[in-house]
């Protein structure tokens, strides 16, 4: 399969920022701060992957974040106060976020709500409904108790692949996070979806023309509302990812988690006309804003600077998007010169 | 025994708001019948069409395939009982493949629910092979230059092996040869007992490749018949209306003034765009219409485009009033006099959820400034007069423009330079869409222009309208002007045999 | 064909709907004095109005940016950075003027990149603020730091955010005025006019004949302008100057302001008067709601449920 020129763009960047990186940050090329890069921002791909495809059916969702806050609470409730078994508690906590997606989807399906407005309004709304249901409002002592459940901090394992494999003897390995590995399947099933489904095809026609779409016989109600659905999922496998990580949830979980999730998706090459992208470039993308801060980190460069450089770094990103979509109209032109 | 008809609408009838684009028409294929479908500008073919399709339900009304009937509304249903169409507009998917394209919604699946891509590729070659059409499979569609766009829609209608295909202008955009591949593909369909609907504005086609005929005007269908037992002109006639098909008459027979006063507004020498158009050169002089005619995707709408600044040309010399000009924005163009009404009026003229007042003033907002205000005042009265000279209806100025008729959303866009008095005034396709009234009535409006001075420059590819309303006519093919005429020394077969003229 | 459309019934229908808002404003007024006699009090209304006024100034020099189909996701850290800003040049021992223009100024060069970016590179709207969002929330960051500068000993300054003007608070003052001069702009010049146009058809405009570019940057220049107005306000108001304030959500309440209003994101015939109606309408909610000690929880998921509700109702409408 060819690479699209943003896509082999994205990966020489990545290549680039990580030798740079190893070059000027100390400790960047270590074991443990591979370690760190997987584990810290493997949910971050999940959801830009999981953004992807409201974007890539025209819309956007606002309310991922929040989408996220809210499985992360009912997993808090479900096991600490209701002490149901981590293996009612996993499903559960999907079936949530795809319902919270679908009530997206349905906003904007029969409402017709522009996707902005619909997910702007489940992020005030979902955010509430993390609070009404906030276990720890209910019983404060329980902000200090870790939760337990096996199935859930299960999560949050480390597996010595390097050591199994031998490998350790000749150079230092990470640990991998299980939440690389969830990561890995998601990316693995979520791009068959896009590319290889007849569902990722329907995705695309009514991403780059609805109406075309409808007049072909696909179902774009559907398919927008299944997006958006997909969406939520992802952010019910992130929130259970951090509610392992932290043995916790709080009413600010996922907070602002949007913004990298988009920003993830947009460097990634999805573009918000619609119908452009898949699945590799936004998990790529949130590893390399995950990369650029850790090595900020590693370099000493304070927080605030690097806020200010991820917002350059998403400015450049569309940029360049925006070059290569102005080349190929160049390039269109000439063709009609060689074809005249 | 009758056979039952393949598709068949009764009594259809659309109502958008006030506007009835649909009263009460009936339309019915047999197998192996092609059906052609006539009528002006807004006559209702379209919605006719969109309502056979399913792409947009009735009013009121039914439709029955091959006798019984069928859900409205439901393009998917359609489809699936053996109706295809070829769409008048855009319809696929501009960042997706060729291949993809072509399958829209109906790729063929694996065991595991996965895309059987290899048995994808084999049936599109076929496909291609078949038709005799050759075409990148993996090419972005978008990409593709619009004849090729137009063999995809064809194509992916034809692929669906339907039993009943409608076709809305599906020859607009190419050239001879492929229009007499098509036709060769329709009477192989015909004979393999697939009916066909034809609509097109090409008499010619109509009568060299459709069975019966049915003719629409206004939203009704007016009359049907066998080809063999009408002529063209009844068919003119009837397509136009009486009062209307004499006041054509007249009109065409009015006194032309090439050249008019004598004296020249702009004068275009050798110019040239890479890969779009070059050695364009002509005079337009002021007091005369001129007509730029020739095929859809012969470039013409590119080339007003440089002369009005949308766009820039790369060599070539430009003069306005015997200065040189090379306009890099329509707002210099303006500043020299030239006015312009583009050819999509909903895409790039027309303000649509503003008012007939707004829009009218739009291109003139500094004649009712006044230090920092705008003077609305001012603004609705020229808004009154300009609405009472173009009889624009209904005559309200405080109207969302969205809310009017197509001809008399085009009097608006017109309308919005004339208040300018311009110097010159070049239209893309003024008339596409228009109702014959306001046909006739923005014919008027340009005669008044031009009597008033103005070098009027048309684009069109009407040829009765070419004929009707220029006083010069310019043919161009593929991106070169091959021809200068006056009006009255010219015959419209010559016009014909030029513009259909293949590239070397 | 239908005879006239003018039947009283219908009529009446249409003039409900299109001052919803209005209506909904002053039913929801009157539930929630009846339940709280306190809500109609001079002081509580006073105080809504003052509430609303740091949300107002920014709501309606941002209405211009949505009219156009654009969106600015950054007036919160603008709002930030603009305080910031001041209480430096206060420190610095500037006069009152030249503070107020410092702070003012660094909000409209944030708008001017943000609109030249947009309107002559044609980047999307809501990247290019989501991106200079974290710009300009580092910057203020960098500049200031993540402690909270209290502003001491500045009479003048503080008398923007806590004088009394003919016994009406200064900041409700600078919200009338600028809402005045929005509106103004709005619907007496050609800006206003032009402004609707772009966001209806921006190629049909420039083929009028318009410099459609210029006007996009400047709307963004007045938005960053009043997000930093706000910024000053503020600050004066608690005489401190935080780079964290405007936290994430200040934009999202903005734009959900002039959309409830009755200006549709995606551009085109808005207007500034509806956007106040938008302000004060959240406004008497939020503030209704906490007078009744609703819960956050429920505040807002009323807050969610009036979006859609709100929108929901136009859609129909049309």
């Amino acid at each position: 399969m060819t690479l699209r020129p943003a896509t082999a763009a994205l990966i020489f960047f990545f290549a680039a920022t990580v030798a740079f990186f190893c070059l000027t940050a100390p400790r960047f090329a270590t074991a443990t701060n591979a370690e760190n890069l997987m584990s810290g921002f493997s949910f971050a791909a999940i959801l830009a992957m999981g953004e992807a495809f409201p974007i890539l059916a025209r819309g956007i969702d606002l309310s991922i974040g929040a989408i996220v806050g809210v499985v992360g609470m009912v997993v808090f409730d479900l096991t600490q106060i209701l002490h149901l078994p981590g293996y009612v508690i996993l499903p559960a906590a999907l079936v949530t976020g795809a319902v919270a997606g679908v009530i997206n989807g349905v906003l904007i399906v029969r409402l017709r709500l522009s996707p902005f407005i619909a997910t702007l309004a489940t992020l005030a709304a979902f955010r509430g409904f993390v609070y009404a249901i906030s276990g720890r409002q209910l019983v404060p002592g329980l902000t200090t108790t870790p939760i337990t459940d096996p199935w859930i901090t299960g999560l949050e394992t480390y597996f010595d692949l390097g050591g199994a494999l031998g490998l350790t003897n000749f150079i230092a390995m990470p640990w991998f996070p299980l939440s690389f590995f969830l990561m890995l399947a998601l990316f693995a099933i979520f791009q068959t979806l896009a590319l290889a489904t007849r569902f990722g095809r329907d995705l695309y026609s009514v991403g780059g023309n609805a109406e075309a779409a409808r007049l072909a016989g696909v179902n774009v109600n559907r398919t927008v509302v299944a997006a958006y659905a997909i969406a939520g999922f992802s952010a019910a496998v992130a929130a259970l990812i951090m509610v392992a990580r932290f043995t916790t949830s709080t009413e600010a979980l996922g907070t602002g988690a949007e913004l990298t999730a988009i920003a993830a998706a947009v460097i990634g090459g999805v573009s918000f006309s619609g119908g452009i992208g898949s699945m590799f470039g936004p998990a790529l993308g949130a590893f390399l804003l995950g990369a650029v801060l850790l090595g900020l980190t590693l370099m000493g460069v304070p927080q605030f600077v690097q806020q200010i450089i991820t917002g350059l770094i998403l400015l450049a990103a569309v940029g360049y998007d925006r070059l290569m979509a102005l080349a190929r109209q160049r390039r269109l032109a000439s063709n009609l010169a060689e074809a005249a | 025994m009758t056979q039952a008809p393949l598709i068949s609408g009764r009594s259809l009838t659309k109502v958008y708001g006030h506007l009835i684009a649909l009263r009460d028409a009936n339309l019915a294929v047999m197998p192996g019948e092609a059906r052609g479908l006539v009528g002006s500008n807004g006559a209702g073919k379209s919605t006719l069409i969109k309502i056979l399709t399913g792409a947009t339900a009735p009013t009121r009304g039914a439709v029955e395939v091959a006798g019984e009937a069928a859900p409205l509304g439901d393009p998917k249903e359609m489809i699936r009982r053996g109706v295809a169409c070829i769409y008048q507009h855009a319809n696929l998917a501009p960042a997706m493949s060729v291949m993809d394209n072509l399958f829209l919604g109906r790729q063929p699946r694996q065991r595991f629910g996965l895309l059987d891509r290899a048995r994808q590729r084999r049936e599109a070659l076929d496909l291609l092979e078949r038709h005799g059409v050759d075409l990148d499979l993996d090419a972005a569609v978008g990409a593709l230059p619009t004849v090729q766009q137009k063999e995809v829609e064809i194509l992916k209608a034809l692929a669906l092996d339907a039993r009943v295909i409608l076709m809305d202008e599906p020859t607009a955009w190419l050239a001879a040869s492929e229009v007499a591949k098509l036709h060769a593909t329709i009477r192989t369909l015909k004979a393999g007992g697939v009916g066909v609907v034809y609509i097109s504005h090409v008499l010619d086609e109509i009568f060299a490749l459709c069975d019966t005929l049915t003719i629409m005007r206004d939203g009704c269908v007016v009359a049907e018949n066998t080809v063999a037992a009408i002529d063209r002109p009844t068919v003119v006639h009837l397509m136009v209306g009486e009062k209307l098909a004499r006041e054509s008459d007249e009109a065409a027979r009015q006194k032309r003034r090439a050249r008019g006063s004598g004296e020249v507004r702009l004068r275009a020498s050798n110019l040239a765009k890479r890969g779009v158009f070059k050695d364009v050169s002509f005079d337009l002089y002021a007091g005369e219409i001129f007509c730029i005619t020739g095929l859809i995707g012969s470039k013409r709408t590119e080339l007003v485009r440089t002369l009005f600044g949308s766009e820039s040309f790369d060599s070539g010399s430009l003069e306005v009033d015997g200065r040189p000009a090379a306009f890099s924005s329509p707002s210099r163009a303006i500043a020299r006099g030239i006015g312009f009404v583009p050819e999509d009026r909903r895409r790039e003229g027309l303000m649509l959820e503003m008012t007939v007042t707004e829009n009218l003033a739009m291109a003139m907002l500094d004649r009712f400034r006044q230090g920092f205000m705008l003077r609305r005042g001012r603004m609705v009265e020229a808004g009154r007069k300009a609405i009472s000279s173009l009889s624009i209806q209904p005559p309200d100025g405080t109207k969302p423009v969205n809310l009017l008729s197509g001809g008399n959303q085009q009097k608006v866009l017109v309308g919005k330079w004339l208040n300018r008095a311009p110097r010159i005034l070049i239209l893309d396709e003024p008339t596409v869409g228009v109702d014959v009234g306001a046909k006739a009535e923005i014919y008027a409006i340009l005669r008044r222009e031009r009597d008033r001075g103005a070098a009027v420059l048309v684009v069109s590819s009407d040829l009765e309208e070419v004929m009707t309303l220029a006083d010069r006519i310019g043919v161009m093919v593929a991106g070169r002007l091959v021809a200068v005429h006056d009006a009255e020394a010219v015959q419209m077969d010559e016009i014909v045999r030029e513009i259909g003229m293949e590239t070397a | 064909m239908s005879a006239g459309g003018l039947a009283t019934p219908a009529h009446f229908r249409g003039w409900i709907a299109g001052n919803a808002l209005l209506i909904a404003i002053l039913a929801i007024v009157i539930v929630f004095s009846v339940a709280q006699p306190a809500f109609v009090s001079p002081d509580n209304l006073i105080g809504i109005v003052r509430q609303v006024a740091l949300f107002g100034i920014m709501a309606t020099c941002s209405t211009f940016v949505i009219m156009t189909g654009g969106v600015d996701l950054s007036v919160g850290p603008v709002l930030a950075i603009a305080g910031l800003v001041s209480y430096y040049s206060l420190g610095a021992g500037l006069p009152l003027v030249l503070v107020i223009v410092s702070g003012l100024s660094v909000g409209v060069l944030v708008g001017l990149v943000n609109g030249g970016l947009v309107a002559f590179l044609e980047l999307p709207p809501i990247i290019v603020t989501l991106a200079m969002l974290g710009v300009v929330r580092g910057s203020a960051l960098i500049l200031g730091g993540p402690e909270q500068h209290l502003i001491r000993d500045q009479p003048q300054y503080t008398f923007i955010g806590a004088g009394n003007v003919f016994g009406l608070p200064v900041p409700i003052l600078i919200f009338g005025a600028t809402a005045l001069v929005m509106m103004f702009v709005q619907r007496r010049t050609p800006l206003g006019l032009l402004v609707a146009a772009i966001g209806d058809n921006e190629r049909a405009a420039y083929l009028s004949g318009h410099r459609t570019r210029a006007t996009k940057t400047l709307v963004y220049a007045i938005s960053g302008f009043g997000a930093a107005l706000a910024g000053i306000v503020q600050s004066s108001q608690v005489h401190t100057a935080l780079a964290t304030y405007g936290p994430f959500g200040t934009e999202l309440d903005v734009i959900a302001a002039i959309v409830v209003g009755g200006t549709s994101i995606m551009g085109g015939n808005g207007s500034v008067a509806r956007t106040l109606l938008g302000v004060f309408f959240l406004g008497v909610v939020n503030d209704g709601m906490n007078i009744l000690n609703v819960p956050i929880d429920i505040q807002l998921m009323a807050k969610g449920a009036i979006i859609v509700i709100a929108l929901g109702l136009a859609a129909r409408g049309t």
